[in-house]
């Protein structure tokens, strides 16, 4: 062994005959991670208080008579743990043997299979078979209220959905009943978790299918789902999640963790609010208006027409972006509209209540249900609208200018939007009434479809990456606007990727100059000089 | 265009078809000489009569039920999974008693190529392969077999293993 370090804050130990150096105080099953080992456990969760209760992270230390909670242990200087002995793993085995007592082999109907960590941990360490011959306690299910439903007989009593409701969501609607064997978990009242906006929180914390998601019962099993980083697009919060994916549809958004931002949490509104996203009847090829109809022409052609229209227009621009867009795309056009002589752009957002949760202050639901209009507000677009994400646009509407239109539906706007333009440019995903006056219909794709970034509440810039296939010939927009922009102005280049949309964003966004894809990181990067302003709004 | 078409010399030994053509008979003659008096029949007089065919015979499936005739599949997704042909289109969902079970269960059996991995990984033996070989339809649409389809199967379902020792020991 090498010499032990001297300083107060560090120790040495060795975990399974790696040595490691980590600050004191660490947990055994913190320090191990870090070592690359993976301890079994249910009550311990890193954002979560540790009451060495599930006894699935038992670890011999040498010199310590009696096997050590790895959750609630921290490692001493100079100890020597492993977590594979011949007697932790005993432990382990009988520990799992009592689990299985009681808990239904329902693996086929579970929810949880696949990603159960009491499949896992049997598979890997538990008895090969069981022993027990007493039948079972049935318990049935119950409803928790919210989108929550709890299956008794699953539960493994780790008691994290009780302390998360205690600890982080500080709203204690959950409780054990009973004690030992008859122990369950239940509400205190009727409406159980309805009204908690973070209750679906504890299906992500249940290691087994005892609390599952209504939403997603029986919709897809764990294995089928394609899983890809993504950021939330519902709030301004900007939330890590893993947009999970099967026949490319969105089953399901689970929050991904990142400290900074979200920790382990995200809100049920922004959780369950997909839909949108799996929407159908998308424009799948760029159209021109030709002679009062919309033909379907080629992207070379379409684009080709527009840059000699653009080219040739004096008009003044105005624009409507969506705070949807990605900042790739908000900045692509930003740039199209200073090339032509600059012009004014709006965007309308949806707004709602603001709801904090109390035991991370850094997470809340956002006012502002969108998720990029700290983007939007970067590259010099202004709100207008009210507080439902409709009006504000009536002078675009009557424009006898240049109207671009990125994102934004015009669901709300009348069907006479844009007819007294000279030229009338709509960048989008769904042909509302209003488009239909539209001179070019550009097929473009959602977030859940392109690589890009948010710029979040905290002006932290996040990327996403491409969950879905694009529909049909529908093209990011940063791409689109990107070649058009290629072709009315001299110098520009036509961004091949989107990591070269972003790098081309520092000439039109404050803060965006010298950033590029590699120095966001996994946390995302809060734009430089207005990170301080981000903290007093925060 | 006339083409010509040169004729190559050969001998006429070795390009004659009578010797050939007589050893052959030859061959018949024997054969027919020899089976003179034996009555036993090659020919299977089918349809009347059936070939017989093995228990582990894989033929196209059925769905085994329950008493009150719903299917005995709990949509749990292993056959979709493990079905090599990709040829099991599942839509799990529940019953009115909170049972999970399949809305759409529909196998194509022009994909399917009949391994029977899917009877092998079924953990409630709902989903067989069946003992049976005549599948022929009118059209390609319907062997695409639906959920009714299965669970009105009359022909037997297979056996792969012996039920009185499943792990072959």
């Amino acid at each position: 062994m090498a010499e032990t370090s001297n300083a107060p804050e560090t120790v040495t130990c060795t975990i399974d005959g790696m040595e490691i150096t980590v600050p004191k105080g660490t947990r055994i099953i913190d320090a191990a991670a870090m070592a690359g080992v993976d301890v079994p456990h249910y009550c311990y969760h890193p954002s979560l208080s540790a009451p060495a209760q599930c006894r699935m992270c038992l670890v011999e230390v040498e010199k310590v008579p009696k096997l050590v909670p790895s959750c609630s242990g921290t490692v001493a200087d100079g100890n020597v743990i492993h977590t594979q002995s011949e007697k932790a793993l005993q432990a382990r085995e009988g520990v799992l043997e009592f689990y299985m007592v009681n808990h239904p082999l329902d693996c086929p109907v579970c929810d949880q299979a696949g990603e159960c960590k009491l499949q896992d941990y049997i598979s890997a360490e538990g008895p090969a078979m069981g022993r027990g011959k007493e039948p079972k306690r049935v318990l049935g299910r119950d409803d928790f209220g919210g989108d929550v439903l709890f299956y008794a007989d699953r539960c493994v009593m780790c008691t994290r959905c009780v302390r998360f409701m205690r600890e982080v969501a500080q709203d204690e609607r959950l409780t054990v009943v009973q004690r030992g064997s008859r122990a369950v978990i239940d509400t205190f009242f009727e409406e159980g978790l309805e009204g908690n906006l973070w209750a679906d929180n504890i299906v992500d914390l249940c290691p087994v299918g005892a609390l599952v998601s209504k939403d997603f019962l029986h919709k897809a099993r764990a294995w089928d789902l394609d899983r890809t980083p993504s950021v939330c697009p519902n709030c301004s919060q900007g939330c890590n999640v893993r947009l999970e994916t099967r026949d490319n549809q969105v089953m399901r958004i689970k929050p991904r963790p990142n400290a900074e931002v979200n920790d382990h949490w995200m809100c049920d509104y922004g959780r369950l609010n997909y839909e949108w996203i799996n929407r159908g009847a998308r424009i799948e090829a760029p159209l021109v208006m030709d002679g009062g109809r919309h033909v379907s022409v080629s992207w070379s052609q379409a684009l080709t027409r527009l840059a000699d229209a653009l080219r040739d227009s004096t008009a003044g621009v105005r624009a409507v972006v969506s705070p949807f867009a990605a900042n790739e795309d908000l900045g692509t056009l930003r740039r199209v509209l200073e090339t032509v002589g600059g012009g004014t752009g709006v965007f309308r957002c949806e707004t709602g209540e603001e709801v904090p949760l109390p035991g991370f202050p850094t997470l809340k639901l956002r006012t502002d249900r969108a998720a990029n209009v700290a983007g939007a507000e970067a590259f010099a677009f202004t709100r207008a609208g009210g507080t439902d994400g409709t009006g504000g646009i009536d002078d675009v509407a009557g424009h006898d200018g240049v109207i671009f239109v990125l994102g934004d539906e015009l669901a709300d706007a009348p069907a006479d939007f844009g007819s007294r333009a000279t030229l009338f440019v709509y960048v989008g995903q769904f042909l509302s009434p209003a488009a239909r006056n539209a001179h070019f219909v550009l097929p473009s794709t959602t977030f859940a479809e392109m690589e890009g970034t948010f710029t979040n509440v905290q002006r932290r810039v996040q990327r996403f990456w491409p969950a879905l296939q694009v529909p049909g010939m529908a093209r990011p927009a940063w791409q689109v606007l990107g070649v058009l922009l290629a072709g009315i102005s001299e110098d520009a280049q036509v961004p091949g990727t989107a990591a070269e949309a972003f790098a081309a964003l520092g000439a039109v966004g404050a803060g965006f100059a010298g950033l590029g894809y590699d120095d966001l990181g996994a946390m995302g990067r809060v734009l430089p000089q207005l990170g301080a302003l981000a903290e007093a709004g925060d | 265009m006339a083409a010509t078409v040169r004729v190559m010399k050969r001998p006429v030994r070795k390009s004659s078809y009578i010797r050939a053509t007589l050893q052959g008979m030859a061959l018949t003659f024997r054969h027919m000489t020899k089976s003179a008096g034996d009555t036993s029949t090659l020919t299977l007089q089918y349809p009347e009569e059936k070939k017989h065919i093995s228990p582990r015979w894989r033929g196209t499936h059925v769905m085994e039920t329950h008493e009150d005739g719903r299917p005995k599949c709990v949509a749990c997704g292993l056959c979709p999974t493990v079905c090599p042909a990709n040829c099991i289109k599942l839509v799990p969902g529940e019953d009115d008693q909170g049972n999970r079970y399949p809305i759409v269960y529909e196998i194509d059996e022009f994909r399917c190529i009949f391994c029977g991995m899917c009877q092998e990984v079924c953990p409630v033996e709902a989903i067989h392969v069946g003992q049976h070989y005549e599948n022929a339809e009118y059209t390609r649409a319907s062997f695409v077999y639906d959920l009714d389809r299965l669970m009105s199967q009359t022909h037997p379902s297979t056996l792969l293993w012996d039920p009185s020792d499943p792990a072959g020991e």
